[in-house]
């Protein structure tokens, strides 16, 4: 098992790293009705676990015992029918779903399938407190539609259904939701919660840890725990014992735009642009959401570039981004900012050079 | 009498005025000409802005577009200006030479000049209505009759030298009658046109000239002409000082100035003259003369290089339309090589290796020009008389009397084509009525109708005689087929060649078309043949034999002709299969006719026909037959014309007989230009492929489009064109950079275009999400038109190997890859989900764990000993609930170009042994995910089912058996309805034992053994199953065959 699902705490009590958050909720929970919530932070910080926890805090061991589906809803839709294909998590008291997997299409998800699940009041078997929990991720990538309906649903069922919303910025999410919950902003653990949880792992996997090794892990996790714990295990891995010079490998992805990125500062021509939309399409192709590929570009970018440049270039890779959400085609948009960095970049290379 | 002569004479001089429309009002009110020309003078001089403006008005939008879309000076503005103000200083220049007392003549000249430019070529008063026809035929013909002896002596050039005969005849007849004021009026004006002098020494020389000139053959005639006609202008250049002449000095002068440019532009080298043509450097600023319409007819030019005033096309359309013929490369046929400039191309040194005579525009436009200035007369007799019938009702009586023995003096002269002609276009359209009689009639494809003969003639022999059966192997390959497939585009003859063959062969066809109902005949025969036409064809060529084998000299022999064959559609149920079993049964022959022989529904028949694939005629083919046609209805069309009918419909014989006899409702004259704006509508609707449509905008004068033109052409496909253009603009130099130091101009402008392309995908997000449709136009503006504005110009390859042409959008590809992709990864997800060890979402497994996924899966495979990785490897598995699926899965999603496999270099007994272990494991460990049991009985594994649920983790060790089992049970309880046989539960033990190991062996198959599956589960599994198996294998193979191809 990884070490990231095997060293995973499983209550509320275990929780090391948001140690007040986790007793704040269990207090929650154990004394009064629990409102609806919404954890946002980076990702790797914990929510999922925290919330896991809580469920199994709240139901038991019911909690554990889920059942994983992948249905195709039918949605009508005015005229026509639409197929919606979605996977969810549940148990008896609980139903785990990410409806923004199913991409413009979630208003369909929250309007039809949310609004089913949440009036089904599941009956105890000794036939009190029917109490049900929904919990969705990623409410962050809802459409504004989906959000705007969603408030509904939070409102009128919420006798008997909660729901608690993960995401990783809440300023996407609208005012209207966010006044609804109950906000909870788990931050990144810091490097030396992360070293230490390092550290507990290699003791209890009897690791031999050189001395600075846990923390340069640390420093290149970008203060993500689940990142951490990830490339310890590949590091473990690649290689071991551990050397404390072992360089800490990038994830595949990473490394390749690292290549692009270098590509485009060697040379800025039609040619080369062309070669970086091959590469860009394979990524994309590859599963990498786009924004994490425009967002990693940036920073391999931003790393080789001079100074009087750099505001600049973030400037159109934000304005670039923004425009990318607002459209379908994520590859034009890629390539309309590398080829605005490249006109930017080459106009200063000869301006500057000759 | 008189009266009507001098109202003739009158018209007589509004139509030798015709060209210059203006004079001719003007000769109404002398006095108070200066005034008015003037006026029009001054207008004139801001027209070619005008014009400009109007014409450019793209090229504005698109500077505004710029304008506003960013900041910088844009090529193409500079461009405009410079040319704007060059317009307006040329016209100046023009206009301020001409002496006040020729004033009037030099905007007549260009009033006429304009009239032509804009009206785009529009022959003036050359358009004979319907209303008009009748008399001026008999005028024709009179005029005709008179001439008929040195007509028939002489060569195709006669018609420009008639009319000149003509004229001087009713010169003199009317020049006696009319008014002195008027005549000198006229002779002004002809003198004014600084050719007429020249152009009467002209005919007064040439006559003798064409005589000798019909003995000889045109080769050597035509030289001496163009040199006259050079002559003329060279005398015409240096007398002529003083007159502005249209075409005269201003013209030339302003040539000598720009000359320069055009030299620095040549010092490019000639590499680039060849992509990009310079603008003819007087572009529109000579007047294109008019002509008789045939005074080419029989001359074939080449135009080489760029041409003084000239457009390439505009220069063509000018030939064509007075009957000459265009060719694309200088041979013997050539007349002239038309070129203002020797560049020493291919061309030209072509044409001087065969003596080919060097002729410049403005030779061109004389001899254009002396043989217009015979031309209009011919028509002032017909004119004037309809003319004076109108005007002067009093004389109608008179003028009745006076047509009616010339009427007749025509109908004794063509009585049956008249009268046919009036006679038959009531009740018969023409594609019916010179539907060919005989096979010889057939244009083009003559060897397929000789085949078909063949094959008809000898199908009696080949498949009725008994105990043939030995024989037919022996065939040739025409014969071996009992039927024939005529495919071919609609209109070039199918039909009617079937038709004709047979009924050639005295077979009687019986023909059955997509308008009667083809389905599946009846298998009873209870009910009969009557309604269903099917059975009567079951019945005909079941039977016919007996028949005709009775008495076969009496009986017509009968043949069965299927038209329309690719039309069976779902009215048809079953008619191929259907045809298919008729033609193994016939008696009869049977021919079918379809467009497409590459339709999905004809796969089958096929097999079983032999096929013609019928040819588009060629144009002269075409031509030579549509002259005959025009000739009965007593059209007058040269074939030059016909030919570009030919051309534009597209080798449908039926679409340009119809066409033509639309034309000849309105007029019995058919110009060349007449069939373009005939044909003009039509070639509109004609569909654009997507490739074409980003050739014209990203060519390299699509600067010149116009606005409506390229939102059209990126409208042809508002899904395609854009995927296209985002997906070539890389590759396009862009024109609008004159010169760019180190590329600075063009990534600019490239990453202008990208953010273009970028805004073209947002306003689509609003279009198909928001179904804001009225931005459609914004989206195509935004995605297809500044793109191609920005970076038009020549393409080049940037990859080695590349072919020179447009790619295909990637991104369909792309996006259907992806989501395939998107799909596995999301089957993965799920199997780990449910194994309840993780609970990450999809894209955190992406990014994030898939690195160490793939880490875990192949890094024991490399390092440690065999049994040991493969233990390893297979115990993570099936924690994780991988399936071998999965794995392919993940090495798939993190497959990187230029990255090497990460299975290469593990031995292939390892992965065989981990292919093995897997299957070992799978058979006896927990199946955590519905979708990796297969069921007995049902088709199609369920895809994605409820998984089983799961015990918490700590009883799951000890449970696991357990768990096996009863899930076992559970599956195959819900399925006992399906396996009816399986009544225990050892025996459903058993089964579900060997179904997980078939799931194994289909899934071992997937890598590449397929033979043996089908043995081996056949063996194990009664029908049932064995279909499933292979059902499954059919499913999956596709997904690996795709893998594999990577």
């Amino acid at each position: 098992m990884l070490w990231v699902d095997k060293y995973r705490p499983k209550t509320l009590d275990q929780i090391t790293v948001h140690q007040d958050v986790a007793q704040n909720l269990k207090k929650l929970v154990t004394e009064q009705d629990c409102p609806h919530l919404l954890f946002y932070g980076p990702s790797g910080s914990g929510k999922k676990t925290l919330v896991m926890a809580l469920i199994r805090q709240m139901f038991g061991a019911s909690a554990d015992k889920v059942k994983v589906e992948n249905k195709t809803w039918k949605v009508d839709a005015g005229a026509r029918t639409i197929d919606i294909e979605l996977t969810t998590l549940s148990s008896t008291n609980h139903v785990e779903l990410t409806p923004s997997d199913a991409g413009f299409q979630d208003r369909y998800i929250v309007q039809e399938i949310i609004k089913e699940m949440a009036k089904n009041r599941p009956i105890d078997s000794k036939g009190k407190r029917g109490h049900k929990v929904l919990v969705l991720n990623d409410v962050d990538k809802l459409s504004r539609e989906a959000q705007h309906s969603l408030r509904r649903t939070m409102e009128k069922y919420s006798s008997y259904c909660r729901l608690i919303l993960c995401c990783n910025s809440s300023s996407r999410v609208t005012e209207a939701i966010r006044s609804r919950c109950l906000n909870v902003r788990i931050n990144g653990p810091t490097e030396e919660q992360i070293v230490r949880v390092l550290e507990f792992i290699g003791k209890k996997e009897g690791l031999q840890l050189p001395s600075g090794f846990a923390s340069r892990i640390a420093e290149k996790s970008n203060r993500s725990l689940r990142r951490a714990i990830l490339s310890f295990e590949t590091c473990r891995v690649q290689q071991y014992p551990f050397v404390s010079t072992q360089a800490i490998p990038p994830m595949d992805w990473e490394e390749y735009i690292t290549e692009i990125a270098s590509d485009i500062m060697k040379e800025q021509s039609p040619k080369r642009l062309f070669q970086v939309r091959g590469k860009i399409y394979e990524l994309l192709v590859n599963c990498i959401p786009p924004e994490i590929i425009l967002k990693r570009l940036l920073y391999e970018l931003l790393k080789k570039l001079d100074a009087e440049l750099k505001h600049d270039v973030c400037h159109w890779a934000a304005y670039y981004e923004h425009r990318m959400r607002l459209g379908q085609k994520a590859i034009f948009h890629i390539e309309a900012f590398v080829a605005k960095f490249m006109s930017i970049y080459k106009t200063f290379l000869i301006s500057t050079f000759g | 009498m008189p009266i009507e002569l001098e109202s003739s004479s009158h018209c007589n001089l509004l139509l030798a005025s015709k060209a210059r429309k203006l004079p001719a009002i003007f000769d109404q009110d002398e006095p108070k000409e200066p005034s008015r020309t003037v006026n029009l003078t001054v207008e004139w001089r801001f027209l070619p802005f005008a014009l400009r403006l109007a014409f450019n008005n793209v090229t504005m939008k698109e500077v505004f577009y710029v304008f506003f879309s960013a900041t910088g000076v844009f090529g193409d503005i500079r461009k405009w200006f410079m040319k704007a103000h060059d317009k307006e200083n040329g016209s100046g220049s023009k206009k301020a030479k001409p002496a006040p007392s020729n004033l009037e003549k030099s905007a007549s000249a260009e009033l006429q000049s304009g009239k032509t430019g804009r009206s785009g070529g529009e022959s003036t008063g050359r358009r004979i209505t319907s209303k008009y026809f009748a008399s001026e035929k008999h005028k024709d013909k009179d005029t005709k009759e008179t001439e008929e002896p040195p007509i028939k002596q002489k060569s195709p050039h006669d018609p420009k030298e008639s009319p000149a005969k003509r004229k001087f005849q009713m010169d003199n007849e009317g020049s006696p009658k009319a008014s002195p004021f008027k005549k000198s009026n006229k002779i002004d004006d002809n003198d004014d046109d600084a050719v007429f002098s020249s152009s009467r020494k002209n005919m007064s020389e040439v006559t003798p000239n064409k005589k000798l000139k019909s003995g000889s053959g045109k080769g050597i005639t035509q030289k001496p002409l163009e040199i006259e006609a050079s002559d003329d202008e060279e005398t015409k250049g240096t007398d002529s000082s003083l007159k502005p002449s249209g075409r005269g000095k201003g013209g030339r002068g302003s040539s000598a100035a720009t000359g320069g440019g055009r030299g620095r532009g040549g010092g490019r080298g000639g590499f680039m003259n060849f992509g990009e043509r310079k603008d003819p450097p007087h572009k529109g600023e000579k007047e294109v003369p008019e002509g008789a319409s045939d005074c080419l007819t029989g001359l074939t030019f080449v135009i080489s290089g760029t041409l003084d005033s000239l457009e390439r096309e505009e220069a063509e359309d000018l030939i064509k339309r007075h009957g000459g013929r265009v060719t694309g490369s200088v041979s013997k046929k050539t007349n002239y090589l038309l070129c203002d400039e020797d560049i020493g191309g291919r061309k030209s040194s072509k044409a001087k290796e065969l003596g080919t005579s060097f002729l410049t525009e403005d030779g061109l436009f004389d001899m254009i020009r002396a043989s217009g200035q015979k031309a209009p007369p011919r028509q002032d007799p017909k004119k004037s008389v309809v003319k004076s019938s109108v005007e002067s009702p009093t004389e109608k009586n008179f003028q009745k009397v006076q047509a009616k023995p010339r009427k007749d003096l025509t109908a004794s002269a063509s009585p049956a084509k008249q009268k046919s002609r009036t006679a038959e276009i009531s009740n018969l359209t023409w594609t019916e009525k010179y539907r060919p009689k005989v096979p010889n009639d057939i244009i083009g494809n003559q060897s397929l109708v000789k085949q078909l003969h063949d094959w008809l003639a000898h199908w009696n022999k080949n498949f009725l005689d008994v105990g043939s059966k030995k024989k037919v192997k022996k065939l040739n390959d025409s014969g071996a087929k009992k039927a024939v497939l005529l495919c071919g585009g609609p209109g070039i003859g199918k039909t009617t060649s079937a038709k004709l063959v047979s009924q050639m062969l005295g077979f009687e066809a019986i023909e059955v078309n997509a308008s009667d109902n083809r389905g599946k005949s009846d298998a009873k025969i209870q009910k009969g043949i009557g309604g269903s036409n099917a059975n009567s064809i079951k019945e005909l060529i079941s039977n016919e034999s007996l028949h005709f084998r009775m008495d076969q000299p009496k009986h017509p022999k009968t043949v069965l002709i299927m038209d329309e064959v690719d039309g069976m559609s779902a009215g048809d149920r079953g008619g191929v299969a259907d045809l298919i079993a008729s033609i193994k049964m016939s008696k009869i022959p049977i021919i079918c006719i379809c467009n497409d022989r590459y339709s999905q529904k004809l796969k089958s028949l096929v097999n079983y026909c032999l096929i013609l694939s019928f040819r588009k005629p060629t144009k002269q083919q075409m031509a030579k037959r549509l002259i005959q046609v025009a000739n009965a209805e007593g059209l007058q069309v040269n074939e030059i014309a016909l030919e570009e009918l030919a051309e534009r419909v597209n080798g449908d014989m039926r679409m340009a007989l119809n066409q033509l006899q639309y034309l000849s409702l309105s007029m019995s004259v058919i110009k060349y230009d007449d069939i373009r704006q005939q044909l003009l509508g039509s070639m509109k609707d004609e569909d654009i492929s997507p490739f074409t449509a980003v050739d014209k905008l990203f060519g390299f004068n699509s600067g010149k489009l116009r606005m409506d033109e390229r939102i059209d052409l990126s409208m042809s496909d508002l899904d395609l064109v854009p995927l296209l253009i985002q997906e070539n603009y890389i590759n396009y130099k862009p024109s609008a950079v004159s010169k760019d130091d180190n590329g600075i101009k063009r990534m600019d402008l490239i990453a202008r275009t990208a953010e273009s392309i970028a805004d073209g995908d947002i306003i689509n997000v609003q279009i198909r999400r928001h179904r804001q449709w009225q931005l459609s136009q914004s989206s195509c503006i935004a995605s297809c038109v500044i793109p191609a504005s920005y970076l038009h110009g020549q393409r080049e390859t940037l990859e080695q190997g590349e072919r020179n042409f447009n790619r295909f959008g990637a991104w369909l590809g792309k996006n259907s890859t992806f989501g395939k992709n998107m799909r596995l990864l999301e089957d993965l997800h799920v199997h780990i989900l449910a194994s309840r060890e993780s609970c990450s979402g999809r894209e955190h497994l992406r990014v994030e764990n898939l690195t160490l996924f793939l880490k875990r899966l192949t890094e024991p495979l490399h390092t440690l000993p065999k049994d040991e990785a493969v233990k390893m490897v297979v115990e993570f598995m099936s924690l994780y609930s991988i399936s071998q699926e999965d794995f392919d899965t993940v090495l798939e999603l993190s497959k990187f170009q230029g990255r090497k496999n990460p299975l290469d270099g593990v031995a292939p007994a390892v992965k065989a042994a981990l292919t093995k272990a897997y299957k070992e494991v799978s058979k006896t460990h927990m199946v955590r995910a519905a979708d990796l049991i297969t069921l007995p009985g049902m088709k199609k594994a369920p895809k994605k089912r409820i998984a089983a649920i799961l015990e918490p983790t700590e009883d799951a060790v000890e449970g696991a058996v357990g768990d096996t089992l009863a899930e076992s049970d559970d599956e195959n309880s819900l399925d006992n309805e399906d396996a009816e046989d399986s009544t225990n539960g050892e025996k459903l033990q058993l089964e579900l034992q060997s179904l997980n190991k078939k799931g194994m062996q289909v899934q071992l198959d997937l890598k590449g053994v397929e033979n043996s599956s089908a043995t081996k589960s056949g063996g194990r599994g009664r029908g049932g199953r064995s279909s499933q198996a292979s059902e499954k294998k059919g499913g999956r193979g596709s997904g690996s065959a795709t893998k594999r191809k990577r």
